[in-house]
């Protein structure tokens, strides 16, 4: 099956964080998507052990310069 | 779902200085506009072998006489050539279908926000007999319309979705607050849409900014107050990816006591929980003092 990608470097800056949970939300357990940003998500990464904790996995598949893939996967 | 950027924002660039421009802001690659005819080959040609990353070929408009010459591009180069909408009526797709299929390109017709539309557009493209040759290139436009549609229309789209024009994102991202952009990229991503997002301004008179948009890579912003005790920071025009480094500078320039004044465009929670990860404990206060929905106000004290 194809990947689950999300790009959000194009979401207004209110929505941002929103739509990321949204879509992980969305998720059935084990599946994942890739996150895609240009720059270091890792605030998003605090929210999440914040509020879904032992919920995620989180993954760093590109680290800059110009953009950042991360692979957020539903614990299973 | 590569991210591209239309070439018409820079149109005296060269597709080489063009795609050069687009490694530097992270992009994928871009949208080549062509005027079709024989020098729009030419010209899909001098991209191509300019090795710049074209994801896609736009043909500003559809002449029937030209659909051999843009089959070919898109057989040639393997991108899609997409079209805007209205151009061609639901009767010659069939035809449109065959040419392509033929030439082993393949076609993007442009579709606006209209369900009933895009369900036609669909039907329409299944009872050719080349339905691989052709797709769907939905052109978006927060700034104009309401996207409430959003999860019928990719539905209705289906497989057949190659390709999303964004009418927006980019410099205007701000200006898009509200009108659905956020709830259209997580339905793309759950219905696992592969086709690349192309980006264009909303208006041409956005093109300088746009331009301007595309030349630059940082952008910082941090007003020092006169007060040692207070520090005021308005992240709201700061590059979302700067901001995170701008607001960790502005705290760690803080004296014990003082405190961090900020301003934003969202939720400031995420900060709270990376100043609670990465600060030691009990090191700050954080109060939020205006709750949105535009704007949001919080207080960072250096204890």
């Amino acid at each position: 099956m194809a990947s689950i990608e999300l790009d959000i470097r194009i979401v207004p800056p209110r929505e941002k964080h929103p739509t990321i949970f949204r879509t992980f939300d969305a998720l059935p357990p084990g599946e994942g998507f890739t996150l895609v940003n240009d720059h270091d998500p890792f605030p998003l990464r605090h929210q999440f052990e914040a509020t879904r904790p032992g919920q995620f996995a989180w993954t760093y598949v590109e680290q800059g310069p110009a953009v950042w893939r991360v692979l957020i996967e539903k614990s299973s | 779902m590569p991210l591209a950027v239309t070439s018409a924002i820079a149109a005296e660039l060269t597709p080489e200085a063009f795609d050069a421009a687009c490694r530097d802001r992270g992009l994928d690659g871009q949208e080549l506009v062509l005027d079709t005819g024989t020098e729009g080959v030419a010209a899909a040609t001098r991209a191509r072998t300019s090795g710049a990353r074209v994801l896609a070929v736009r043909a500003v408009r559809l002449d029937l006489d030209d659909v051999p010459a843009l089959a070919a591009v898109s057989a040639r180069f393997g991108v899609p050539v997409s079209v805007p909408p209205d151009q061609v009526g639901l009767d010659a797709v069939p035809a449109l279908a065959i040419a392509f299929a033929r030439a082993g390109g393949q076609l993007l017709l442009g579709q606006r926000t209209d369900l009933g539309a895009m369900v036609a557009l669909a039907e329409a493209i299944d009872a050719t007999g080349d339905p691989a040759s052709l797709g769907i290139a939905w052109e978006v436009r927060p700034s104009a319309e309401r996207l409430t549609d959003a999860t019928a229309l990719i539905l209705a789209a289906g497989d057949r979705l190659g390709l999303v024009r964004l009418h927006g994102g980019g410099p205007e991202q701000r200006d898009q607050d509200g009108r659905g952009v956020g709830p259209l990229l997580a339905e793309l991503a759950l219905s696992r849409f592969q086709g690349p997002i192309v980006l264009c301004p909303s208006d041409p008179a956005r093109l300088p900014r746009w331009r301007a948009w595309l030349g630059s890579t940082t952008s910082a912003g941090c007003g020092h107050g006169k007060d040692p005790r207070r520090l005021d920071l308005d992240v709201r025009d700061v590059e979302p990816r700067d901001r995170l480094a701008a607001i960790l500078d502005a705290y760690r320039a803080l004296g014990p006591g003082a405190t961090l004044h900020l301003t934003v465009d969202h939720d400031p929670s995420c900060m709270y929980y990376t100043l609670e990860a990465t600060e030691p404990a009990g090191s700050f206060e954080f109060r939020t003092v205006a709750h949105g929905p535009e704007v949001w106000r919080a207080e960072v004290t250096r204890r």
